[in-house]
């Protein structure tokens, strides 16, 4: 079992450190051109000649884990971040200037910056911490694999501390890649209205969360249960997979809530479909995507929402598709990444 | 605690297309290194030495049977390399695709091989190329679990140059966690005009043939290659060949430079060091070091005083990139493979373009094949933003 | 010839702020003789790889060893005596 101690996350809506959606009088964001941007806050706990040269995915990642390193006051014993791309926006900067220049003189700080495993690095660089540092890639199972790990991190020994997150950007480069293979709305959104409008493709959106993760049960937000993940395209085999998990790992199905991925994408919609009807009618169902718009670790916005209801016992009406009221002793998270990854995070009162 | 053992193995580099050319190639001090092909897509075309596979991309294609659209250079070396090592593994297709095997794998360019196409698409010059959904270091592992259906955890780690190491690691602990049963790990990357001009633009690649722990090393030659490695637990193997040990693991962070490494190699020093408690070994016990030696100045001199630090005498060391280049993300995989080779014949493979040790530390490399009892092997992947990995493994 | 020097000075300045992105840094406030690495600006190895592709973009001057770049990138006064002599646009 791993336990959330404290979170921050940088989204599309308010949701930087005290200033959260939780909060009432924050109206929720509408995706422009059907994308959603991170609001980002101004960084003042990172140096500006660090600053400087950070790319957004980085800036993301490092703005949300500086607070918690700063109130953790030690090292973590390792720092864990999934991300699917890194910094995209630098990568196709460096790429233009390969052409542009014709592979002549070119400016390192693009090709450095690009590299993936830049957050987790930064961060190692910035808060001298010289324990396990890792970067996990796999696209829609990035964060869930850094999940993973720190489970079985806090296996051989539950008395460590984790720092564990995710980061991913909307550049116009992998917007670009993405629209032209079919993953966002033709047409566009007016409002906040996503679940409106069931067609091919979703909306694009970006984030970063962090979370402290130790074994310690007492003060924690919230628990982590259970994280599995499994590719198929077969939804007989989807109905397999949950139908386990849910044997395994919830017992009470009706005071769980389930925190579903749908993301408006008809192509997709079925899937969500099955996991609902897995949930039995007694269940409350709240969405995400409208909030966090679809990018490869939007799971981890899924995570943090879910920490934040748990621990305020609050389910916000902005994510409500079905309330029953029951009291929310676990959620849910159910999340699909393009058809064929699946995820499945259990989180439940601390 | 059962150990996790290695049963089958399998690389392509630019010494040889399978496990049993490699060795005979590291036998013979066989340099795969050469001046880049005319026909590749870049000015440094013909100028550059790079450590090339040749075999074209179509005939890759051929060789596998793999047609599939939007497959790249990259992923078709990891298939290339996966299927021997699922071969040699003798592993079933029911065993492949059972929920307790699981795939880790790591790249760095994954389909950023594609340079041009990756400019056209990104930029939106085009209506899409067929690559669109094959640019990250995700699509390669993503392509060989559709392709063989691999039922268990998928990832792809990417920590710069030392990613496979870390994809070894992983799946070690999700075998030892009871995650899953076995674990097809490693790493693969290839010729880029991305990575050429990255490295290049951080004035660390040698216009020469590199010269891994020379005083006058000049900088390191990219190489491509892939490689695959079948983890198990040693109770399931007892009809199998068990090629190797993995004993010992361990990841640190440098916590000092975006790309290069503190002058006394505290991350290097760390990953070492706790690779030898976790295998519960002390340094003596360490026949042979498969160094990171890229050849870079601040590499080998760190590598050099961290060695000095851990082992006070290092024990016989030599770096395979002056045989197969820096290979990045494929690097850790394949000479982790390199490293049992050693074990299983007894033997240690010469450094190649050694003549004058580094002055502030006077280490030597081996530099001719000799046959050796061989107990122990570390391998050390150090990468970019700190990430350090030593990986140990044992007879079995 | 002062008043040359003085100008190519102040559009140094501007341009290393630009290229480096130094977000806090004014360019009238980097001093002529204010080291550039280490205490002064606190500019490190990268920069100083990203001040050799400033002075072949904006002057034409190819650097190819950054060991002979260290030597130039000491401060402004420095880099203006060698761009006087080395430039090539």
């Amino acid at each position: 079992m791993m336990f959330i101690h404290d979170t921050v996350c940088i989204s599309p809506q308010q949701s930087y450190l005290q200033e959260t959606l939780f909060s009432g009088s924050n109206e929720i964001k509408s995706p422009v051109k059907n994308i959603l941007y991170a609001i980002e806050p101004s960084y003042e706990m990172i140096p500006p000649g660090i600053l400087r040269r950070m790319g957004r995915a980085v800036r993301l990642g490092i703005g949300a884990a500086l607070p918690l390193t700063k109130k953790e006051g030690k090292p973590f014993d390792g720092i864990i971040i999934g991300t699917s791309m890194g910094g995209m926006e630098d990568c196709v900067k460096f790429l233009n200037q390969i052409i542009e220049y014709n592979e002549g003189t070119l400016t390192p700080t693009n090709f450095v910056q690009s590299t993936p495993n830049a957050i987790a690095g930064q961060l190692g660089l910035m808060t001298k911490n010289n324990h396990y540092n890792i970067t996990h890639v796999h696209r829609g199972f990035s964060f869930e694999n850094a999940l993973l790990d720190v489970d079985m991190l806090l296996n051989d020994d539950k008395n460590r501390t984790y720092l564990v997150g995710a980061a991913d950007e909307i550049s116009s480069y992998n917007y670009n890649i993405e629209r032209l293979a079919g993953g966002y709305k033709t047409e566009p959104l007016t409002g906040n209205n996503l679940f409106n409008s069931l067609s091919p493709g979703t909306i694009a959106g970006e984030g970063a969360a962090m979370f402290i993760i130790n074994g310690d049960a007492p003060k924690a937000k919230a628990a982590i249960k259970a994280v599995h993940i499994f590719q198929t395209e077969n939804e007989e085999e989807l109905r397999k997979q949950i139908q386990h998990f849910m044997q395994a790992h919830i017992p009470q199905s009706a005071s769980c809530l389930l925190l579903s991925g749908e993301n408006a994408d008809s192509r997709y919609q079925h899937y969500y479909h099955c996991c609902e009807s897995l949930m039995g009618t007694s269940s409350s169902i709240a969405r995400f995507k409208h909030l966090s718009g679809e990018y490869p670790t939007a799971s981890s916005f899924a995570v943090w929402l879910a920490a934040e209801i748990l621990d305020r016992q609050q389910l916000p009406a902005f994510c409500v598709k079905k309330q029953v009221n029951n009291a929310i002793e676990s959620v849910l998270v159910y999340n699909n990444y393009k058809g064929i990854q699946h995820s499945l995070v259990l989180l439940q009162k601390a | 605690m059962s150990r996790i053992v290695v049963t089958g193995m399998g690389v392509i580099s630019s010494i040889g297309n399978s496990v049993e050319e490699n060795r005979s190639s590291l036998k013979n001090a066989v340099c795969g290194i050469s001046k880049i092909d005319e026909n590749f897509p870049s000015r440094f075309a013909g100028v550059l030495p790079f450590a090339q596979i040749h075999t074209s991309t179509e005939n890759l294609q051929k060789q596998l049977n793999a047609y599939e659209p939007g497959v790249t250079r990259t992923s078709l070396l990891a298939l290339h390399a996966f299927e021997e090592a699922i071969t040699s593994s003798r592993l079933t297709a029911a065993q492949i695709t059972s929920y307790d095997t699981a795939l880790i794998g790591a790249s760095t360019v994954g389909g950023i091989c594609l340079t041009d196409q990756l400019y056209a698409d990104a930029n939106a010059a085009t209506g899409g190329s067929e690559y669109l959904q094959s640019y990250d270091g995700a699509s390669v592992n993503m392509y060989l679990q559709k392709r063989f259906g691999v039922g268990g955890i998928i990832n792809t780690i990417n920590t710069a140059c030392s990613s496979s190491a870390n994809a070894i690691m992983y799946g070690a602990r999700l075998i030892k966690s009871g995650r899953a049963k076995r674990a097809i790990v490693g790493g693969v990357d290839c010729i880029a005009k991305f990575t050429l001009n990255g490295f290049n633009s951080l004035f660390i690649l040698s216009d020469e043939i590199c010269r891994p722990f020379d005083a006058g090393r000049k900088g390191l030659n990219l190489g491509e290659a892939a490689a695959f490695l079948i983890l198990e637990r040693e109770e399931d193997c007892t009809e199998k060949n068990i090629l190797a040990v993995l004993s010992g693991y361990a990841n640190s962070n440098d916590a000092y430079h975006p790309s290069s490494l503190s002058d006394d190699g505290d991350g290097p020093y760390l990953s070492m060091s706790q690779a030898l408690h976790i295998a519960n070994l002390t340094a003596k016990d360490i026949s042979f070091v498969n160094a990171h030696g890229t050849a870079t100045e601040n590499n080998d001199e760190v590598e050099s005083k961290a060695m000095l630090r851990v082992f006070n005498k290092p024990p016989a060391f030599a770096s395979t990139k002056s045989n197969i280049g820096h290979t990045l993300g494929a690097a850790g995989a394949i000479e982790a493979v390199y490293s049992i080779l050693n074990i299983m014949h007894q033997e240690v493979y010469p450094a190649l373009n050694f003549s004058n040790p580094i002055p502030s530390t006077g280490l030597i490399p081996v530099q001719a094949y000799s046959a050796m009892p061989v107990q122990h092997v570390m391998s050390n992947s150090f990468g970019f933003a700190g990430n350090c990995s030593s990986l140990i493994f044992s007879r079995a | 010839m002062e008043a040359t020097q003085t100008q190519l000075k102040s559009q140094l300045k501007e341009q290393i702020v630009k290229h480096l992105n130094l977000l806090s840094v004014k360019p009238e406030d980097i001093k002529d003789d204010e080291p550039l690495f280490g205490e002064g600006l606190g500019l490190d190895s990268i920069d100083s790889i990203e001040l050799i592709v400033l002075l072949q973009r904006e002057y034409g001057i190819d650097i190819k060893d950054p060991k002979e770049g260290r030597k130039v990138l000491v401060d402004i006064n420095t880099m203006a005596a060698y761009i006087e002599q080395h430039r090539t646009k």
